[in-house]
């Protein structure tokens, strides 16, 4: 007997390299059948069937770059509106840094935010332990006991751990407890002061310009720390292309190292700057055309493994400045998969990589749940409706933080249902 | 002075009231940057209008025109400013307007208001015009959007300087007659300096060859893509130039690593007279000022009558700053009577 049995459905899975139509079936929350073309008897009871009707069947997203206002902030984004958020966006998990306020940079933290995101079934909340106390970059934070508490990953968040030594021990130290650190790679001093990213544009602009080899400056120290480590080292919304020849190369040479980038990063060019509107303000900045060009080589080439939100909670009020103390950052979890879904609507990935990008592989990162519809798999699933067509208005989002830099863009591509462990956490037509 | 005079007119004070307002693409006068060569030539005209009169006039400052009759100007200067304040108070009393001065201290900016709150602030006072300078670019824009004011801006951060780019280009024409062809060489702080960008544009427009002079580290990325040549030593930077215009070291803006010493940058980059030299034999200095002396300029050339136009530049600021201000004022009754008679 299954609880849910969903019926004419394209089935996509990047963990088998599926896409065909076909039936799945969930059994007290765990994917119990999975079929191509029609239903045969023995599956065919269910408490529940729900006729897909083509829409696509689907892993539910992991997105692996999200900011929580919570603890802090809670006026910004509360974790309530967070993972509701999240789960309207079709993500399933989510990997939230830990620069809140306080810093999560020790096991009680990670308990308690970890406890309120259970209590709240919704999506899966992974927490990332800060990988130096306050995010400060100097001291290491108590990793072993966070990890213990349920980290799955280390990071500084927002800024790059710029001290060598720092850095080397944070690597080895991780290695040992076998979890990833997460860099956001922006030498601090090449970065100082940084409004944009550095070109005729900021020129004209008369904005302090970002060189963007402020980031493959950091990945290709990181990238000689691997080789003395071991350790596995994750690139965070990688944007430029010199950032992302190092990453290519450092794959090629066998090192564990991976890279996610952001809609942003392969959709916008810094251009979009030029009006000083400062919902175009992102930490990186928005690049050259070039880098975004070789952003979309490198998510189809699989360079960069995953495409994460960058959910950043900003209101009104820190974006309504001029541009250079304006907050960088914008809202990203109501948009992640449509706006992925872009790429493979200019036929530059294919649906089954656009997946394996939003779900599988940064699972697999990680080591969370996630990625696959393989029976014995938690039914961390979604239903999307690919071709469907919708305007982006931040006035609209689930989140409450509704600055984006694709305000009035159509796009296509709308979550009908997001289910976690069997359960549904979204319906649209509800 | 050193004025050209030869066309000046029997009354220049009755060819100035039957001569007409320059133009202006919009509302707002935000930048340089994508004025096109009429518009600005029609400013630098009635600038050179202004000019005459105030020169007849001499020492009787009642206005010279009503246009600014019954309307607030207001001046909201975040940074500190002498010649800018002044010069548009001044034009604009003699356009028959009234200010009022905000300077930063003492107001409530200081008390952590931001800046779109300021001008909504002011915007109940319904001023017709905000003279804006701010040390964040593209700060002239944002308020533009959210007052009913027509705003200019006096500078805003790193990015422009429109109307000391205008007063420029007609202390230029006033003493050389004409800018197009001209060899100019901008020499100094480019990064940090939004008079440069203002006058790359302007001069760029009306068809002067523009050299740019400075250290590699105070060249900003990509500026050669702004049709200008560039050179990292002085002497090559201005052979042969016509006009010199020197840019001020602009320290408040410096993070202490773009020159070692102030010495060393008046030994490589500084304007003596030696290396002046190199320009063209009746060469004209410029600087925008305030001056750091000994350090980008040597004191006595700043000083020099016969070369240095530096006290012309202030003169023709006022005059530059009545025609924006008597353009901005007709636009905005053209633009009133069209409204009333849409109604």
């Amino acid at each position: 007997m299954n609880d849910i049995l969903f019926t004419n459905a394209r089935l996509i899975d990047p963990s088998q390299n599926l896409d065909a139509s076909g039936h799945l079936a969930i059994t007290d929350g765990v994917i119990s059948a999975l079929g191509s073309g029609q239903v045969n008897g023995k599956t065919a009871k269910a408490d529940r069937v729900i006729d897909c009707k083509g829409a696509c069947l689907a892993p539910g997203l992991v997105d692996m770059r999200v900011q929580t206002a919570d603890p802090g902030s809670e006026h910004l984004e509360d974790l309530a509106t967070l993972l509701n958020a999240a789960a309207a966006g079709g993500v399933t998990g989510l990997g939230c840094l830990p620069n809140t306020q306080p810093v999560i940079d020790n096991a009680a933290m990670i308990d308690s935010l970890g406890l309120r995101a259970s209590r709240a079934a919704g999506p899966r909340l992974h927490i990332y332990g800060a990988a130096t106390k306050g995010v400060a970059g100097t001291e290491m934070a108590e990793l072993g006991l966070m990890a213990e508490a349920g980290a799955v990953a280390f990071t500084n968040a927002t800024t790059s751990i710029g001290d060598a030594l720092v850095m080397r021990r944070l690597l080895a130290y991780a290695n040992m407890l076998d979890k990833p650190v997460i860099q956001h790679c922006e030498d601090a001093s090449l970065a100082a002061d940084g409004e944009m990213n550095e070109s005729e544009t900021s020129t004209r602009l008369g904005l302090i310009g970002i060189p963007a080899i402020a980031e493959a400056v950091i990945i290709e120290r990181d990238i000689q720390l691997m080789r003395l480590t071991g350790a596995r080292y994750h690139v965070a919304h990688l944007s430029t292309r010199a950032g992302i020849d190092a990453v290519r190369r450092a794959k090629a040479e066998g090192l564990p190292i991976t890279a996610d980038t952001a809609p942003p990063y392969f959709l916008l060019n810094e251009i979009a700057v030029s009006t000083y509107d400062t919902a175009f303000k992102l930490s990186p900045p928005l690049r050259s055309e070039d880098d975004r060009q070789a952003v979309i080589e490198a998510i189809a080439d699989g360079t960069i493994d995953a495409i994460a939100s960058d959910h950043v909670p900003v209101d009104g009020d820190a974006k309504a400045q001029p541009f250079g103390p304006a907050q960088p950052g914008a809202s990203g979890l109501d948009t992640l998969l449509a706006l992925t879904l872009t790429l493979v609507q200019q036929h530059q990935i294919s649906l089954l990589r656009a997946f394996e990008a939003l779900s599988l592989a940064p699972a697999a990162i990680l080591d969370v749940t996630g990625g696959t519809l393989m029976p014995g798999a938690a039914a961390d699933i979604i239903v999307v409706s690919p071709d469907t067509g919708w305007l982006v208005r931040g006035a609209n989002f689930v989140s409450l933080s509704r600055i984006t830099p694709f305000e009035g863009q159509p796009v296509q591509g709308l979550v009908d249902a997001t289910y976690v462990d069997g359960v549904c956490v979204f319906n649209r037509h509800a | 002075m050193n004025i050209k005079t030869n066309n000046k007119p029997a009354d220049a004070v009755s060819t100035l009231q039957e001569g007409k307002a320059a133009m202006l693409p919009t509302q707002h006068l935000l930048g340089i940057e994508g004025m096109n060569p009429l518009e600005i030539r029609s400013l630098l005209d009635r600038g050179d209008q202004f000019a005459d009169a105030m020169q007849q006039s001499g020492d009787d400052l009642s206005p010279l025109s009503d246009v600014l009759q019954g309307k607030t100007i207001i001046n909201l200067f975040y940074e500190n400013s002498t010649r800018t304040r002044v010069s548009f108070e001044l034009a604009a009393k003699r356009l028959g307007g009234a200010v009022l001065n905000i300077a930063v201290a003492g107001s409530s900016v200081k008390k952590g208001e931001t800046l779109l709150d300021t001008a909504t602030t002011l915007n109940a006072m319904h001023p017709h015009i905000l003279v804006v300078r701010h040390n964040c670019s593209g700060a002239a824009r944002l308020l533009s959007h959210h007052v009913d004011a027509a705003v200019i801006n006096a500078g805003d951060g790193r990015h422009e300087h429109p109307t000391q780019a205008l007063l420029d280009a007609l202390t230029i024409r006033r003493r050389v007659g004409h800018i197009e062809g001209l060899k100019i060489a901008i020499c100094g702080d480019i990064a940090n300096s939004r008079v440069a960008r203002s006058n790359i544009h302007l001069l760029g427009t009306l068809g002067a060859e523009v050299r740019l002079v400075s250290p590699a580290t105070l060249l900003p990325t990509g500026i050669e893509q702004m049709g200008v040549s560039i050179a990292t030593e002085l002497e090559e930077g201005i052979r042969g130039a016509d006009i010199v215009m020197m840019l001020r070291l602009q320290t408040e803006r410096m993070a202490g690593t773009e020159t070692p010493s102030q010495r060393e940058y008046y030994n490589l980059f500084g304007l003596d007279r030696s290396k002046l030299m190199r320009a063209a034999p009746d060469a004209l200095i410029m600087h925008p000022g305030p001056m750091n002396r000994g350090v980008e300029i040597d004191s006595a050339m700043a000083d020099d009558a016969q070369k240095s136009l530096i006290r012309t530049q202030v003169e023709m600021g006022v005059a530059t700053r009545m025609a924006c201000l008597e353009a901005m004022a007709v636009k905005l009754a053209t633009e009133a009577e069209t409204s009333k008679e849409r109604q």
